[in-house]
């Protein structure tokens, strides 16, 4: 690989790991046609000396003006606590990291990003075979720091922590995702009936 | 991957809600008898310059400013901004997977269409039983054409396999175009693995 290659590839990952926030960015805009299409129509009505279709222009500026009167308090604070929320929302997705539960895997040639769910699947897969249960007695959270694995063993059938920990670590190993995360095995002490 | 103005989503997305979050905290404050009263004072002298300069842009023999036909248009503008804006969400599917009109071999330009490798590496992974589904589209990323190869293996499959093996059909790929475009990988999971069962034989 050159290095443009190498350089977009780095880029690529970056990308695909973070939102790209298109869907806040589609619902703002349509927000704002939506304001935009209504003041421009009443702009358009007293440019035209025509009566306004629901709101002048001067009355909506007077009733802004007058803003405690005609309102009642506590229908003016619950809108502002709701407009307060709505921004915040739209605030924080812009600011924040916005980190998508995908992990990048090194590779020579490609960008290769996995999605969390499915490298818990794999992990899954093999704690399932090294603890001798069936999938649904398996289940695998992937942190940014830790995986944590939790079995519910057979009733009557002892599970050996260490060998579903192995294997787990393993399996991490192998996939090669940085930073390595921890591994966290839990073995319900209750068994399960009927497997 | 695609042309995702995220750069200008984020600012524009800080700007909307910082804009929401002082009219809420605006209107919030408005139940304090102080605050209510500045803004009553302030909202009256604002009036009161809006409608100095009304007056001042009425042209003789008219009714209104002509500043409401500015401000009318000026929401036309802020619409096809936004239209626009959205219209690049996404954006960036190409149909060229390389192009060459360099003279110095032999004069004339090579075009390699994005069918070639999508259907290429499109066949060579449907015959594989431990993915359920692939898709292979072609970007331009920076300028430059890019492969993405979107893969949905099993359940239980694991990733590190998937990806060295489709790398290798990737850099087979290079060897039969002759160029080398930057390739994603992205190995996910969609409604169809979740629910199709897990293999236990391959």
């Amino acid at each position: 690989m050159n290095d443009e290659t190498t350089r977009l590839t780095s880029d690529v990952i970056r990308r695909e790991t973070h939102a790209s926030r298109a869907v806040p960015a589609t619902i703002v805009a349509g927000l704002v046609i939506l304001v935009c299409l209504y003041v421009m129509l009443e702009a358009a009505l007293k440019a035209l000396g025509q009566n306004p279709w629901l709101l002048g222009p001067e009355a909506t500026a007077g009733w802004l003006g007058a803003l405690p009167a005609g309102v009642s308090a506590s229908v003016l604070a619950a809108a502002g606590v709701l407009i307060f929320l709505v921004g915040l929302l739209f605030f924080l997705a812009a600011i924040l990291p916005g980190r998508r539960a995908r992990l990048s895997i090194p590779n020579g040639r490609a960008a290769v990003v996995v999605d969390a769910e499915v490298l818990a699947s794999s992990l899954a897969r093999r704690a399932r075979v090294a603890a001798g249960v069936t999938p649904e007695q398996v289940l695998v959270t992937i942190g940014r720091r830790l995986v944590d694995v939790q079995v519910r063993p057979t009733s009557g059938i002892p599970v050996n922590q260490e060998s579903v920990q192995a294997a787990v670590e393993d399996e991490l190993r192998r996939t090669a995702i940085d930073p390595v995360p921890e591994v966290s095995v839990a073995i319900a002490q209750s068994g399960v009936i009927g497997q | 991957m695609n042309q995702t103005p995220r750069t200008i989503n984020r600012i524009l997305l800080a700007v909307f809600g910082l804009g929401l979050m002082l009219a809420g905290a605006l209107a919030m404050a408005l139940g304090v008898p102080a605050v209510a009263r500045w803004w009553q004072s302030t909202a009256a002298q604002a009036g009161q310059w809006v409608s100095n300069v009304l007056d001042a842009t009425t042209l003789p023999g008219q009714r209104d400013s002509w500043l409401w036909i500015v401000l009318a248009l000026l929401m036309v503008l802020l619409i096809i901004l936004m239209f626009a804006w959205v219209a690049n969400q996404g954006k960036g599917r190409s149909g060229t997977l390389a192009y060459d009109d360099d003279d110095h071999p032999v004069p004339g330009s090579v075009t390699i269409n994005a069918a070639v490798a999508e259907q290429a590496l499109k066949a060579a992974l449907s015959e594989r039983v431990d993915l359920v589904n692939s898709a292979v589209s072609t970007y331009e990323f920076r300028g430059r054409p890019a492969l993405k190869v979107k893969v949905f293996p099993r359940q239980g499959v694991a990733p590190y396999v998937v990806a060295e093996e489709v790398s290798a059909l990737v850099s087979a790929l290079d060897a039969v175009l002759g160029v080398q475009t930057p390739v994603l990988i992205s190995i996910s999971s969609g409604a169809r693995s979740r629910f199709t069962r897990a293999e236990r034989v391959r």
